[in-house]
């Protein structure tokens, strides 16, 4: 027999997507895997908020190359979703060959930055 | 002065939310042409929630926005419900007809909100929402001249172009290329002649910076949709490189095509312009992917 006779809140349907929803964004991984360019190979894991490509020094990703601007884009975290932007650079970023300014990102898809190419990774 | 252009919904017929439409989209149409002063929205398909949720956030709010209708089939229209800022006084809509007192689209947009088909009636939204239209095709909003044209779909369907300072963005879902007798049909490899294609469409789309189009289909698809009013993607194809277009966006993805499937159109479309010599770039509309120009 159940015991329906426990103390505190009952869980509501409610409170348990909020958790799922809670745990899938904190477990959620997005992941940029450089496959071609000066920096090769190595693997970045995004956190949530705000991170930087760009010639800077203290960008997270940091590209040496002249053809790069010094904050070239940003890529923003937040919750499952991974959204890339141009930040005004001189030569734009690409979304598998084809120059956008911004973009939610999706598994699998390969962003260019000067001379570049990341694949991104989720989940 | 850059244009922007942000695909909200690129599916056609219905919204297909599924794990084989999570690169391109399960949304149906709308998308935003946004200059420095204005905005644009074409169409209000399923995609124009998500967008009315973004307009909440922007600094500054745009003081108004400019809703434009290709036609009044439920994909075009079904979120116009679910648009936040239909609720606000503090962002005007213009929704616009075709000619004066063409109240057609207003008339239909608000018909879906009776009490039958949705909770709250058209009358008790509480935002700004003006029945407008654009004179004889066409008129200068905020400095951006926009222009109407016909497409071929059954019911009819209009476009939209939109110019300003040398910038030019067209938008024409909904409409169909039909063959001209005696061309190569069904065209597998891509490897025919570019087709015979309407001049005023042509016209319309001539050194455009992007053209968003309806291309369904491939050419296997379209041989048993004939009449249907969407077309295959070849033909397309053919109308931005006689155009001379820049960018070519496939639009008004099939509800059975999956992203897979979708890429094959793009690498077909890209071969065939590679094949005639044309600078063009080619892909398929994808939600949350912005253009600027």
């Amino acid at each position: 027999m159940p015991d329906f006779n426990t103390s505190g809140p009952i869980p509501t349907i409610s409170g348990m997507h909020e958790r799922r929803d809670r745990m899938e964004r904190e477990t959620h991984r997005h992941t940029l895997e450089q496959i071609e360019g000066e920096g090769f190979p190595r693997e970045i894991t995004l956190q949530p908020g705000v991170s930087v490509i760009g010639r800077a020094p203290e960008a997270l990703i940091h590209l040496p190359s002249k053809r790069v601007s010094r904050q070239h884009a940003l890529l923003r975290v937040r919750g499952t979703d991974c959204v890339i932007a141009d930040n005004e650079s001189d030569n734009g970023i690409y979304l598998n060959g084809v120059k956008i300014h911004s973009a939610v990102l999706r598994d699998g898809d390969v962003i260019g930055v000067g001379d570049s190419q990341f694949r991104y990774r989720e989940g | 002065m850059p244009v922007f252009v942000k695909f909200w919904g690129t599916r056609g017929s219905i919204p297909t939310p599924a794990s084989w439409t999570r690169v391109y989209g399960g949304n149906t149409p709308c998308v935003e042409v946004r200059f420095p002063d204005a905005v644009f929205i074409c169409d209000a398909g399923s995609g124009i929630r998500e967008l009315g949720k973004d307009l909440l956030t922007r600094q500054p709010p745009p003081a108004e926005l400019h809703l434009l209708i290709t036609h009044t089939h439920w994909d075009h229209i079904q979120g116009f419900p679910f648009f936040a800022p239909v609720y606000l006084q503090t962002m005007p809509i213009h929704v616009y007809g075709q000619q004066p007192n063409d109240d057609t689209t207003y008339r239909l947009l608000s018909g879906q909100m009776s009490s039958s088909y949705f909770p709250v009636s058209f009358k008790d939204l509480g935002g700004s929402i003006v029945a407008d239209h654009l004179l004889a095709g066409g008129m200068d909003i905020a400095g951006v001249r926009v222009r109407s044209f016909p497409l071929n779909h059954p019911g009819g369907c209009v476009g939209y172009s939109f110019e300003k300072d040398g910038r030019k963005v067209v938008y024409a879902t909904d409409n169909e290329l039909e063959l001209q007798p005696g061309e190569l049909f069904p065209d597998l490899d891509g490897t025919g002649p570019l087709r015979v294609l309407p001049e005023d469409l042509l016209h319309v789309a001539h050194n455009a910076d992007m053209l968003i189009m309806d291309a369904q289909y491939d050419d296997k698809e379209y041989a048993t949709r004939r009449k249907w009013g969407h077309s295959s993607c070849l033909s397309v194809t053919d109308l931005a490189i006689q155009a001379n277009v820049r960018n070519l966006a496939l639009f008004h993805h099939d509800p059975e095509s999956t992203d897979r499937s979708i890429d094959e159109k793009v690498q077909s479309c890209r071969r065939r312009a590679q094949r005639h010599g044309a600078r063009l770039t080619i892909s398929a509309a994808r939600e949350g992917v912005e253009f600027k120009f």
